[in-house]
């Protein structure tokens, strides 16, 4: 234990059952963003206007299933307050970041929540937070799946990172919460990158059946074309966030859930009331 | 009494399944064509479902939706204009000067005609996104996600408390925010930036995590740490059926994705793999003792709501099949598109809910506040 204030058990311990259903949603959710390129010339995929739709219903569907066995038997009361809490300040940040052409300071809170309350509590929140934000602004819309996976991985591989202590878990921090910010844009834009068909810009659409390689060439044009101004200032939000808030941010999660003493289970031992009652 | 639900002139909220089923129908014939005169009508029939049912004084994001799917044509036409597409056309409205690139950026140009075939094909493949996203923003504005929550299956129970915990402390985190934010100020520390941003998080936080735990020890002291006691029997069908049904998914998404094996392995296997990780979060839940407080019953308007919804759906989906002239229209050469009279029955057969669905409470109140309609004769027969 190189960082005092970490729990040595998880808030929410991974089980070999939510770990399977993590992965084969994490299968399916990389297909489901990926299709593009997966799909077989001849498959019932590549020329069915209804795949991105089947999808974005497989993944919400997926999603529900994940948190459900995340979440079996695992939430008392103090893990649900602090996840409703934190998932609130997250959806709050969703809503400000709208406000500020998509800078989303959101991710922040993703990445440094699933830092220290683990890879469980990580996933959920993403998730979480992500719904809350679409609550608050009333539009629960077919991007929604998406982005809770997308949003639950990135809480999740925050609780994955290698420990460290002080300047070098910032750096660490700073680092992913940059990547992960280019990362989300990359797989973010594919969800609606086929329903631009034939209507987007030449040699930037997702041509049917065609080669991989030729679909991932113009899909890397239409990313530098569209999305990487988008992508690379919230990457960037991210870890100047962390590098500059990421200390005090830090300790007061830590101190939070040392003061919640998660795990921690009453005992109640005879003999030494004082019958007063 | 127990008749007075099923008639739809009894002032209540539907069920909020009904409406989201009715619009999800709706979305659905909107996808299946590209007939501009379909998808306005399709448009229309859920703005006037919207106007007619929706609930007073609550959020309406609907316009919202629309505007989105103003910028998904505007932004598809704008796209097609200035940088060409996939659409060959002959017929050349204006020639914008074109930007010669480097050669081997892979047939990306800058400028150069514009056709009408292209302009056309833009503007038909948003507006069946804008359509989607109206219907869509039908069912947010008629029934607020937020009921919906309410209907999460007990095995998400946990995850559902937390959600709404979220969405009642989000307000109050913007309060605090701005109440740290005004006393900082007033201590002459003003400014912004993100060093600002990071001195207001940690109060902010502090006061939140507090919050939050002052709340789990309410929570516990009103019975919520109860823990429910599933089974050993319940519990292994559901992993059993989890797990069954993930695998389903995954070798049907692999008979999607790849050509050549038989058409068996792929739809039908995602179809059961699906229904059985449903099913597994059902049977997870089937021995929960807690139960609902003031369920929203489903009577004869849900069906009807959730019956005209797939009617549209439906009908839509078989004029697609049978490739009834006019659900695609074709750009190049560029035609005039007609009105099909098969699916656009059907979606008119979805604007039924607009009448034969109970008003809300305080629509039927009115703002006079007098009661409107058949509610005195309702409460006659029952």
């Amino acid at each position: 234990m190189t960082t005092p204030g970490v729990p040595n058990r998880p808030v929410l311990a991974v089980r070999w059952r939510a770990a399977a259903t993590l992965a084969a949603t994490s299968l399916v959710g990389l297909v489901a963003f990926l299709w593009p390129f997966l799909a077989q010339p001849g498959s019932g995929l590549s020329h069915n206007a209804d795949a991105p739709w089947l999808f974005v219903l497989l993944i919400a569907l997926l999603a529900a299933l994940v948190v459900a066995e995340l979440s079996d038997g695992g939430l008392d009361a103090k893990t649900v307050a602090v996840l409703g809490v934190l998932a609130a300040a997250g959806g709050a940040l969703r809503v400000l970041g709208a406000g500020t052409a998509g800078l989303e300071p959101m991710f922040f809170l993703l990445v440094v929540a699933g830092r220290v309350l683990g890879r469980g509590v990580g996933f959920v929140l993403g998730a979480l937070a992500v719904l809350v934000g679409a609550f608050l602004t009333g539009g629960v819309g077919p991007w929604a799946p998406f982005q809770m996976i997308a949003a639950g991985w990135v809480g999740f591989g925050a609780g994955c990172l290698p420990r460290a202590g002080g300047r070098t878990e910032r750096a660490i921090l700073a680092g992913y919460g940059l990547v992960v910010g280019l990362i989300f844009g990359l797989l973010m834009n594919l969800w609606f990158w086929p329903f631009l068909a034939s209507g987007a810009p030449a040699g930037m659409g997702f041509v049917p059946g065609d080669a991989v390689s030729a679909n991932l060439s113009r899909y890397g044009t239409f990313y530098l074309a569209t999305s990487l101004g988008w992508d690379l200032p919230r990457g960037v939000l991210t870890a100047v966030l962390v590098m500059v808030a990421g200390r005090p941010v830090l300790a007061s999660l830590r101190r939070g859930t040392r003061r919640a003493a998660f795990g921690a289970s009453g005992t109640f031992v005879e003999g030494h009331g004082t019958g007063r009652g | 009494m127990t008749l007075a639900i099923h008639d739809y002139r009894l002032p209540r909220l539907l069920h909020p399944v009904a409406w989201w089923a009715w619009a999800i129908g709706l979305a659905m014939a909107a996808n299946r064509t590209t007939n501009p005169l379909l998808l306005a009508l399709i448009a229309v029939v859920a703005a006037y479902v919207v106007a007619a049912r929706r609930e007073l004084g609550a959020a309406s994001p609907f316009g919202a939706f629309l505007r989105l799917g103003l910028l998904a044509i505007t932004l598809r036409v704008v796209f097609q204009v200035l940088l060409g597409g996939g659409t060959p056309g002959r017929t050349v409205l204006f020639t914008l000067p074109e930007i010669p690139l480097p050669s081997g950026s892979s047939g990306v140009r800058l400028g150069g005609p514009v056709t009408l075939e292209g302009v056309l094909a833009a503007a038909y493949e948003g507006a069946r996104l804008a359509a989607v996203l109206a219907c869509i923003g039908a069912a947010n504005t008629l029934a607020s996600p937020r009921r919906l929550l309410r209907y999460v299956p007990a095995t998400l129970y946990e995850v559902g408390t937390a959600l709404v915990v979220a969405l009642t402390y989000a307000p109050q985190l913007v309060d605090d925010a701005r109440r740290v934010r005004v006393a900082r100020r007033l201590r002459g520390h003003g400014g912004r930036g993100i060093r600002e941003l990071a001195r207001l998080a940690v109060p902010v936080l502090d006061s939140a995590l507090e919050r939050s735990l002052n709340l789990a020890a309410s929570m516990e002291s009103r019975g919520y740490g109860r823990s429910v006691h599933r089974d050993a029997r319940s519990r292994r069908q559901a992993t059993a059926l989890t797990l069954a049904g993930l695998s389903g998914v995954i070798a049907g998404v692999y008979g999607l994705l790849d050509g050549s094996p038989a058409p068996l392995l792929g739809l039908p296997l995602l179809i059961v793999g699906s229904v059985a990780a449903t099913a597994s979060l059902a049977v997870g839940a089937r021995r929960d003792p807690r139960s609902r407080y003031r369920p929203d019953p489903w009577a004869t308007p849900e069906w009807l709501v959730l019956g005209c919804g797939a009617a549209a759906g439906v009908l839509v989906l078989i004029a697609a099949q049978r490739g009834v002239p006019g659900m695609v229209v074709q750009t190049s050469p560029a035609q005039w598109p007609i009105l099909p009279w098969l699916p656009a029955l059907g979606v008119l057969l979805a604007l039924v809910p607009a009448w034969l669905s109970p008003l809300p409470p305080l629509r039927a109140i009115g703002p006079l506040g007098g009661l409107q309609g058949g509610l005195q004769d309702v409460g006659a027969t029952s």
